[in-house]
């Protein structure tokens, strides 16, 4: 469960080694069990300016990848977890686990307490995600809240007192680092008559309250075909602050929907939860949601730690994306012509805190001259960015729907400036939406402040909030093929088509009701009823 | 060196980190850890320099300390340090601990004579236990840090030396299970968890129980709470106990030999509800360690105890926590059905997948589970382990959101695409087809769309490494499948249509993948290039193609491609190139149109080292044979990175053609005499080693004793298989027994001609005996009589006494002059008339034999024969 050794690498493109070593700690009395444990297939932990070079070409993050090399490029060289081995000093240093995030490469090696040859299953190395956490838990530690560099900066030089309390032998104690720092700032005097959890560093002293806010994010694929269906997806997450007397205060929260709200899938709770209705574990976006699907109210019951925390998270199926669109690209000679209509859904608040399209044209040159017409909100065009914004704003017209058409001329390629992309080839090309509307959620889903139930001295306050933002909200042109997820092809082959379009639009669409109706699932049939009788 | 100031210490320890390996070897490495340790009790240094020197000592200790010795004066240092802190807060009681523990554990010094080791563990266990150790201890504020600090250098002895703390189980449940103000729960927990997993498996492994260790609060009357003995071994308890996973079987882990008795196991049980119970207190990182560790601890042992985790589960599976589900696999590795019923393996694995998927979780993560999800430890698993599979509950149905799509990473794409190829692998067993999105339609749309942006001009080299390594994948997966093989021969021909660059990408997949998709793509692929006009801005990448598959197929239209090709290959990397295809196809075996090619480069090419490259490559092709030429062709052993490949190349032509001196792999030796025939004849027996060809065995005798000996020929000897004796004539001009020197010349399986020296062949002097024609019947004896006579005066008489042994005259004379027999009376009377090549005889006559021995009367027409004879006769009666 130990590890051998930790270390943080800043990216740094350009630069003749890449990267450099921000810090590194090694644990030598782990060292010496895998010295004994792996036997003959023992690598030692090599210096950190080797390490460096070997991780970086490794993750592909040296510059050079003109030429085709067998190490690196060769088709067997198939890497699908996060974990590397790295040649060096007699041997290939295995397992290495590593990611990289914000320009910044976690890496850390567990101990592997059997011989190395042949290679144990990773699921077996107790390790590997104790060496995940504590490279997630450094991550938080440093990302949270910093923005600059300074702050980053302070973050790094208090990491090695932070691992010797977090993490003093290599065997980690708490991914929580800033519980470690808070636990070196306050150091209690009196010994608790109770037992104290490992991760609560001291207890709250204060006005009682409790701050619950509810975050979804949409994502979803619209293709505007025949042959491929549209796919949306709603993940959700609760972040509780519960500023509490006391060292263990129970507090229970309830999730509630609205009648036709859309129940919540695929929960998972932070482990501060103390247990958990077997309904809400089993709900899950695998199954086929039916009319018996659980739909709340979802109580967790818990005992908070200090610090903000995500009580947990969960996903789920709405009937309809909230906002539809189709979006066509036509080439004509060095111009691209194109249409965009958009329509926000009826049932969806028409309140928005800011509402934008991006419309990316990569591959291409500068964008030159751009003639348009919108029949709402106004265009913003990015030359050399080959971008164009339409801002929307707080709200759609009472028709709710708006649409865009103009024709975009494009200078000549200069492979430098403008964007390069490895999806948009050809005609493939997306529009993204981004928008943020408060105090709403696309499930229904919402905290009810009657419903929580506090176990401890006096009476708290209960703030809630909720608000729905959009997340990888892409419509594709629908003239050219499209990057398709397997969902949207098995939604087609089971004529799941575009019913959401015919919600929004009853009388356009040809309507074979008996046909249709064979196909769907009774839950979506009366979610669309519920949205035509609208 | 005198003390150091605070900017010195930091740029000294800056340049040790930059590269210990440098420091420690300059001039500075010396004093380093001296330094260290006296600049601890420094008044001038600040707390929060010491720490970081005590930080360095944390990670460094063997470069700081490098042997035992010093380890245990570093430790008895730093305990001194420790002792003398005045008796306010500091922020050096902690890391002091820490190095000390390090600086034993690590430097091998921890022992039962080691004196510090006896400072440090009483201390460590006393500040454990929450013992008030007085004033020098620090403040009371900071005893609740230091008794968590001190349970971490226990629990990191005991990971060290496991058993150690066997002893102390009783006085940690006591601790744990305190009423009132009590210790940290974590620290004493983890001890515990660890010090109960290492005595069941010490205890079980030398055959004792529990032996009341573990009640609460006790400890066994005088025993010390170190437990040296079971610790003693040392290293040997350090080899891997039961923590691998499904391979180690329930016998391996040791711990059935464990029974404990009645009391025992509700004591332990009672230990592991305790320790369960307050599991929800730690964090969840060291409740995932507790879960491994007690899984492991009790694995294999009987009664109901693995149902004690069952109240955990649901709470467990709960979470997003990855360590916790981790954990939960462990105990479902450990613990199989014992603890999860269908329905909860059913449950876990949906969980599993979900997690594999979840927007909520970072990508690391779902590439994690989703390799749990294919090493998933059923219950009943079918096939072979240590194999990535699909669980048997996995159904296609549960696996729609994981598979694959074009906007996921690299990783998650192969990762999941690996999953689709086990999906599409199952699919064609059940040969469902029809009902909705085939798996296999949707690979290959994915597969087209990966060729697809791998065909995009000028796009980043991971792209095209990615569209590799997936037909690598679904070709390894699905190589029994020919529709799909079909499918992604043609899209890679197509690929390689749009963007030849890629050649070297063909080429690796081509080295890597299996015949079932390399065959039909190596002939696609040659049609490909063959068929293009000879000019193409991508000529060199064609040729380093056509360098891979050509071969005897299609030749004509390779040729023509190579000879439209010369005219353009104007550059010395080109003509390089273009001879590397015609060597392919001289290695392949095409001679025709080959040889005129070959010539026409020998005068067109520019560069020289091209025309020496072609003319060398004809002079191979018209004077070897084809399976010589290929060996000739074949891999270099010599590092091809000379400048002139043609050097690089005669090194390994040299190997190839020359004649290499080798020890033998045969061994010959000499069979039963044959007596007929004109002349002697030695029969040879051959025995080989490893199969050999076109051997050829040369014979010399030393001097003018013998006429030059002919060589044999052997046209192939495999081992093991029995060979045809050679015969070999002998032609002395002497009678006279020699030596034969004997040289091999063969080929060896890999083509290579060696040349061998074997050990001498002795030719005895019976070897040369032949018989006399036989006389009529009858007749014999006077036969004898007039040949007996001949021999005098000319030649010589002689008698000597032949000793028998228990058999007898007549089995001497059966065994070793059968043939040579003229007249006898057996079994006491015998004439023997032996011919000597070239033109010798030797007559014996042995008769009136006694009890021990047979007088032998003889008479050779040769002198010089009478003392090979006397030897002959002491041979054969030593022999006897």
């Amino acid at each position: 469960m130990a590890q051998r050794a930790v270390w943080l690498i800043s990216h740094e493109p350009g630069t003749p080694l890449c990267g450099t070593v921000r810090f590194s700690r090694r644990y030598p009395t782990v060292e010496k069990r895998a010295k004994v444990f792996n036997g003959a297939s023992y690598v030692p932990i090599p210096e950190d300016d080797p390490f460096l070079k070997a991780l970086l070409f490794e993750l592909r993050l040296l510059d050079d990848d003109k030429d085709f090399m067998e190490s690196r490029d060769s088709c067997s060289c198939i890497n699908k977890t996060s974990i590397y081995g790295l040649p060096g000093g007699g041997g290939e240093l295995w397992p290495v686990v590593a990611f990289q995030k914000n320009d910044m490469i976690y890496a850390c090696v567990p101990l592997v307490e059997q011989t190395l040859s042949p290679r144990p299953p990773l699921i077996s190395i107790s390790g590997i995600s104790q060496g995940f956490e504590l490279l997630f838990g450094i991550q938080d530690f440093l990302y949270s809240g910093q923005k600059n560099d300074t702050e980053l900066n302070t973050k790094l030089s208090q990491l090695p007192d932070l691992l010797l309390q977090a993490c003093p032998f290599g065997t980690l104690l708490d991914a929580n680092l800033q519980n470690s720092l808070d636990s070196i700032n306050f150091i209690s005097v009196q010994k608790h008559p109770q037992k104290q959890p490992a991760w609560k560093a001291g207890t709250y002293k204060g006005k009682p309250q409790v701050s619950i806010s509810i975050t979804e994010k949409v994502k979803s694929m619209q293709y505007d075909k025949q042959d491929v269906a549209d796919t949306w997806q709603v993940d959700g997450a609760v972040t509780c602050k519960c500023d509490l007397e006391g060292i263990m205060p129970n507090v229970t929260i309830s999730l509630s929907l609205p009648t036709n709200g859309s129940p919540l899938q695929d929960i998972l709770v932070h482990p501060c939860v103390t247990s958990l209705d077997s309904a809400i574990l089993t709900s899950s976006s695998i199954d086929a949601v039916d009319d018996s699907a659980f739909s709340g109210p979802y109580k967790f019951p818990f005992t908070p730690p200090l610090e903000s925390f995500n009580l947990c998270y969960y996903t789920s199926q709405v009937p309809v994306p909230p906002i539809l669109g189709f979006y066509q690209v036509k080439e004509e000679e060095v111009q691209l012509k194109i249409t965009v209509n958009l329509k926000l859904h009826e049932s969806v608040k028409n309140n928005f805190e800011f509402c934008e399209a991006h419309i990316p044209f990569y591959n291409r040159g500068p964008v030159t001259h751009v003639e348009y017409k919108v029949s709402f909100g106004q265009l913003e065009v990015f030359r050399e960015k080959s971008l164009l914004i339409w801002i929307i704003g707080q709200k759609f017209p009472k028709s709710m729907e708006i649409s865009l058409a103009g024709t975009v001329t494009f200078g000549a390629k200069s492979h430098k400036k403008q964007p390069f992309d490895q999806i948009c080839i050809g005609g493939t090309a997306y529009l993204k939406l981004h928008f943020k509307i408060l105090d709403y959620t696309l499930t229904g889903c919402y905290a009810d402040q009657h419903s929580v139930q506090v176990f401890a001295s006096g009476k708290p306050k209960i703030s809630t909030n909720r608000k729905l933002i959009s997340s990888d909200y892409y419509i594709w042109n629908s003239k050219a093929p499209a990057p398709v997820t397997y969902g949207s092809l098995l939604l087609v082959s089971n004529c799941f088509i575009d019913i959401h379009r015919l919600a929004y639009h009853p009388r356009e669409v040809p309507w074979d009701g008996n046909h249709l109706l064979n196909c769907f699932s009774s839950r979506t049939c009366e979610n669309l009823c519920i949205l035509i009788t609208h | 060196m005198g003390r150091l100031s605070r900017e010195a210490w930091a740029q000294r320890l800056g340049a040790f980190r930059a590269s210990p390996s440098a420091f420690m070897a300059g001039p500075e490495g010396e004093d380093l850890g001296r330094d260290l340790l006296s600049d601890l009790r420094s008044e001038k240094l600040s707390e929060q320099t010491k720490v970081s020197l005590l930080v360095l000592s944390l990670e460094y200790p063997a470069q700081l300390w490098p042997d035992a010795p010093a380890a245990e004066a570093a430790a008895s240092s730093l305990l001194d340090t420790l002792v003398l802190l005045p008796p306010r807060p500091s922020a050096l009681r902690q890391p002091l601990l820490l190095a000390a523990t390090t600086a034993l554990a690590a430097g091998g010094a921890l022992g039962p004579t080691s004196a510090a080791s006896r400072r440090l563990l009483p201390l460590l266990l006393g500040l454990a236990s929450g013992r008030d150790l007085g004033r020098g201890f620090g403040p009371a504020s900071e005893q609740r840090p230091l008794q968590a600090t001190a349970c971490e250098c226990l629990r990191e002895l005991e990971s060290c030396k496991p058993g150690l703390l066997g002893g102390c189980l009783g006085l940690l449940r006591g601790l744990l299970g305190q009423e009132g103000p009590v210790g940290p729960v974590q620290p004493l927990s983890l001890l515990l968890a660890l010090a109960l997993r290492n005595t069941l498996v010490t205890q079980a492994r030398a055959g004792a129980g529990l032996q009341g260790l573990l009640v609460a609060g006790v400890s066994p009357a005088g025993a010390s709470p170190w437990n040296w003995t079971l610790a003693e071994d040392g290293d040997a308890h350090l080899q891997p106990q039961a923590p691998s996973w499904l391979a180690a079987e329930e016998g391996e882990c040791g711990l059935a030999a464990l029974e404990p008795s009645p009391e025992e196991a509700r004591e332990l049980r009672a230990a592991v509800a305790q320790l369960l119970d307050t599991s929800y207190l730690l964090t969840p990182v060291a409740q995932a360690q507790l879960l491994w560790l007690l899984g492991w601890a009790l694995r294999g042992l009987r009664g109901q105890l693995p149902v004690l985790f069952k109240t955990q589960l649901v709470r467990l599976l709960g979470t997003a926590q990855l360590t916790l589900l981790h954990a939960v696999l462990a105990l479902k590795a450990a613990f199989g059905e014992a603890l999860f019923t269908a329905q909860d393996e059913d449950l876990l694995l949906r969980r599993l997948t979900l997690a594999a998927q979840h927007p909520a979780l970072p990508p690391p993560t779902h590439l994690f589970y989703l390799h749990c999800l294919l090493s998933f430890p059923e219950n009943c698993p079918l096939g072979a382990t240590g194999e990535e599979a699909a669980p048997l509950l996995l159904r296609p149905q549960l696996c729609r959101g994981l598979l694959p799509s074009l906007l996921h990473d690299p990783m998650a794409l192969l990762a999941r695409l690996h999953l689709l190829c086990l999906l599409c692998a199952e699919d064609e067993e059940k040969d469902e087809k029809g009902q909705g999105q085939s798996p296999q339609r949707y690979l290959g749309e994915l597969l087209a769309g990966l060729r697809q942006r791998a065909a995009l001009d000028g796009g980043p080299r991971a792209l095209a490494t990615l569209c590799f390594q997936a037909s690598y994948l679904v070709a390894h997966c699905l190589a029994g499948q020919p529709t799909v093989m079909t499918s992604l021969t043609h899209g890679l021909v197509r690929l390689y249509r749009d963007r030849p660059v890629l050649a070297p990408h063909f080429v690796d997949l081509l080295d890597r993948v299996g015949p079932e998709l390399g065959e039909p793509l190596r002939v696609a692929l040659r049609q490909e290039v063959v068929s293009r006009p000879g000019k193409d801005e991508a000529l060199r990448w064609h040729l380093q193609m056509l360098a891979k598959v050509a071969d005897r197929g299609a030749q004509s239209g390779t040729l023509r491609f190579l000879q439209a090709a010369a005219a353009h290959c104007t550059d010395w990397g080109l003509q390089q190139a273009l001879l590397q295809v015609c060597r392919a196809l001289l290695r392949a075996g095409v001679r025709g149109g080959l040889a005129d090619l070959l010539q026409a480069l020998a005068r067109q090419l520019e560069d020289p080292d091209g025309r020496d490259h072609a003319r060398l490559y004809y002079i191979l092709l018209a004077h070897l044979a084809a399976p010589k030429l290929g060996v000739a062709l074949g891999p270099s052993l010599v590092a091809p990175a000379l400048a002139s490949s043609l050097v690089a190349e005669n090194q390994g032509f040299a190997a190839a053609l020359m004649v290499q001196e080798a020890p033998a792999p045969i061994r010959l030796s000499v069979g039963p005499r044959r007596a007929e025939g004109p002349g002697p004849v030695l029969q040879l027996q051959v025995e080989v080693l490893e199969p050999v060809y076109s051997l050829e065995l040369r014979f010399r005798v030393e001097g003018q004793l013998y006429a030059p000996l002919g060589a044999v020929h052997v046209p192939c000897l495999c081992p093991g298989r029995p060979a045809h004796p050679l015969l070999l004539p002998l032609q002395p001009r002497r009678p006279a027994p020699t030596q034969l020197d004997v040289r091999a010349l063969y080929t060896t399986p890999a083509g290579l001609t060696c040349h061998a020296h074997l050990p001498p062949l002795p030719v005895n002097f019976a070897d040369l005996f032949l018989p006399f024609p036989q006389p009529p019947e009858g007749a014999g004896l006077s036969f004898f009589e007039e040949l007996w006579d001949s021999c005098l005066p000319e030649g010589t008489e002689s008698r000597l006494w032949c000793p028998l042994g228990p058999q007898g005259l007549e089995a001497l004379v059966s065994r070793h002059l059968e043939p040579f027999v003229v007249a006898a009376q057996p079994p006491t009377s015998y004439h023997i008339a032996i011919r000597l090549p070239p033109d010798s005889r030797l007559l014996l006559r042995l008769e009136a034999a006694q009890g021990d021995g047979v007088p032998v009367a003889l008479r050779t027409d040769d002198w010089a024969v009478l003392p090979l004879a006397g030897d002959y006769f002491r041979g054969l009666s030593a022999a006897a």
